[in-house]
């Protein structure tokens, strides 16, 4: 067999010399070698794919319990039906605050373009309890005959028991705590003779849950002035924009605000990331679950590098550039961060499952599924730029030393 | 980068130095040295522990740069080449076969060999059919998915010399080929890498401490103190 380059004029050697492969056969190299590298050490392939595990558990479990909490506080406005809402001027979350003029909801409804306009009554409410003592709830009054507002999530008894008098639906997941209740149930509630009408799944706010009252009886109940409400909520007639009819009700309306729901919505969720501080707790016990993933995977992939570094060596001695390299490391990266996420997010999706209760849910969108392969990949490549920063300074001659 | 001349040789060294450090703790390993190796040629650099060899090996293999000098390997004067072509210099010109064998653990005989090819631009299946033809002609084909913690001392450093060849590079270079092989082994394998370098056509430098194999190389260069003291054929 002859040598190629014996036979060939210098100028053609040297292109030989210095020819490079394709990008994509290169990448494919890299990838059968750096899976065979990261397959090969099993424990430490093990180590690593549990840091990105348990960057991907303890950061989404963070997240999803504080999803949770901001659904728990804004579920009512997300399921009252209204597109508007009239609040006192200082609301930042529902909460009976200062009351709202019935007079109010008399010229929203007058307004052009609302289609229907009903209060909805806020306040704190005693149960007794038949071995004494007594719990809260938080009475809601809804006005019959449509009951804009609630209760909604039935899972015994009907809405319409509330047309009964002296009629209350109270959380099925608050039976026990209240004494007991089952439909037909009598409880003295505020001083009044209160009979259970049916019960409703998963109206537990960050507070007492959700007990709903005909309106005129939640009046009584929370000895509330027939000229005062707590909100009004206000339908717009279809094809109309709830902006601009919102923007009608408020020149109106000059001492309330009119919101639409989604602003409504977002003005709570503002109060409770910012005021509270909830927002920057989450943020933190989330960022340190991901930077606690970094962590060990960054130590990880430098710790497989180092241990192999005479291999790494070997492989910059029979040619492969740095770059070669860092798509090899890419690779790894890539790898840790899809498959560490996929085991991840399968583990706390279940673990979602197992903790659904109306007392704690932990809440994952669906963007969370594809957010989270993205941010751990990112965070690997992150991770692995240590690694690489130790086989960029690696010099070829060491293999023979 | 330019050529120089066309010229049979394909190594010429000419007042090579190499000199670690600087200042007070300045440390010459290598002093004017003048070397060559023609087409084809054996030849083997012997001489005490710190004579200078390795550093000869790492400069002619261009993973070590000269301090001053002219490095010319191949009619290209790899001493002035830049970093970045350096790699590209190694992978198509040169192979290499190291005293600790230097195999990827995770990677199967074969594999080892395919990577070098697969480095050059070879297809996945070409390149493991060449490995295949290669572990044939150093004996033990029957290896080819072995990884290396596998193979015996002789078998991973048959696997390396099939590695230094794939791709018929036009120069080897070996440093202490023998150094972790028994008596024999390390005479079979020598043997070896020399009748194969016949027969690819390429040219073999072997650092080496092993006066067992001295009568195979073609020529021998005696370093000592970072100078050729002497040279015999």
């Amino acid at each position: 067999m002859k040598n190629q380059y014996l036979s060939k004029p210098a100028g053609e050697a040297d292109a030989l010399a210095t020819h490079r492969p394709a990008r994509m056969l290169r990448l494919r190299t890299m990838l059968h070698v750096g899976t065979k590298m990261m397959f090969h050490d099993k424990l430490k392939f093990a180590g690593t794919l549990f840091g990105v595990f348990f960057a991907v558990v303890l950061a989404n479990q963070q997240l999803g319990v504080f999803l949770g909490l901001l659904s728990k506080n804004t579920m009512f406005i997300d399921n009252a039906g209204a597109d508007l809402w009239i609040v006192p001027a200082s609301t930042q979350t529902l909460q009976p605050g200062k009351p709202v003029a019935m007079a109010s909801l008399y010229k929203a409804r007058t307004t052009p373009g609302v289609a229907w306009a009903e209060p909805l009554l806020f306040g704190g409410g005693s149960v007794s309890l038949p071995s004494g003592g007594s719990e809260q709830v938080t009475i809601v009054g809804t006005k019959a005959p449509n009951f804009r507002g609630g209760p909604w999530n039935m899972v015994a008894g009907s809405v319409d028991a509330l047309r009964s008098p002296d009629v209350m639906i109270f959380e099925d997941s608050e039976r026990d705590k209240l004494g007991g209740l089952n439909l037909g149930s009598v409880r003295e509630v505020n001083g009044y003779r209160t009979i259970v009408g049916g019960f409703t799944w998963g109206l537990l706010p960050f507070a007492p849950s959700y007990s709903f009252a005909e309106y005129d009886y939640a009046r009584v109940l929370l000895g509330s002035r027939s000229d005062e409400t707590s909100f009004v909520l206000v339908g717009v007639a279809p094809g109309l924009s709830p902006d601009s009819v919102a923007c009608a009700i408020q020149s109106r309306n000059p001492d309330y605000q009119a919101l639409t729901t989604r602003a409504f919505r977002n003005r709570v969720l503002r109060y409770l990331l910012v005021s509270t501080g909830i927002g920057a707790t989450t943020a933190m016990s989330t960022a340190f679950g991901l930077i606690v993933g970094l962590v060990i995977v960054s130590l990880s992939m430098f710790s497989a590098v180092v241990d192999n570094i005479r291999e790494f060596g070997t492989l910059k001695a029979i040619g492969c550039r740095n770059g070669d390299l860092a798509l090899l490391l890419l690779v790894q990266s890539t790898f840790y961060g899809l498959l560490g996420s996929l085991i991840g997010l399968t583990q706390i999706t279940s673990i979602a499952g197992f903790m659904r209760s109306p007392k704690l849910a932990l809440v994952l969108p669906w963007q969370t599924y594809l957010i989270t392969p993205v941010i751990m990949v990112l965070l690997c490549g992150l991770a692995s730029l240590l690694a690489l920063s130790r086989i960029r300074k690696l010099e070829p001659g060491m293999v023979f030393r | 980068m330019k050529n120089t001349q066309d010229s049979p040789r394909v190594i010429d060294v000419t007042g090579l130095s190499k000199v670690y450090g600087s200042g007070a703790i300045a440390f010459a390993a290598l002093k004017e040295v003048d070397f060559h190796a023609d087409v084809g040629e054996f030849v083997m650099i012997s001489g005490p522990s710190g004579s200078g060899k390795t550093t000869l090996l790492s400069v002619l293999g261009c993973v070590l740069r000269p301090t001053s000098g002219n490095v010319i390997i191949f009619n290209r004067d790899v001493g002035a080449a830049r970093e970045n072509e350096l790699p590209s210099l190694r992978l198509g010109l040169i192979g290499f076969v190291f005293q600790g064998f230097n195999l990827i653990a995770s990677l199967s005989a074969s594999e080892n060999i395919a990577l070098v090819l697969r480095l050059r631009g070879w297809e996945p299946k070409e390149a493991q059919n060449e490995a295949a033809k290669l572990l044939a002609e150093v004996g033990i084909a029957e290896k080819a998915e072995s990884l290396p913690r596998d193979l015996s001392g002789g078998q991973r450093q048959r696997v390396a010399i099939a590695r230094a060849l794939a791709g018929h590079p036009p120069l080897l270079l070996a440093d202490e080929p023998t150094a972790n092989l028994d008596g024999q082994t390390g005479l079979q394998v020598t043997e070896l890498l020399k009748d194969l370098a016949r027969v690819h056509g390429s040219t073999v430098v072997v650092v080496t401490h092993d006066q067992r194999i001295h009568n195979l190389a073609d020529r021998i260069v005696y370093l000592e103190d970072g100078q050729i003291k002497k040279e015999s054929l």
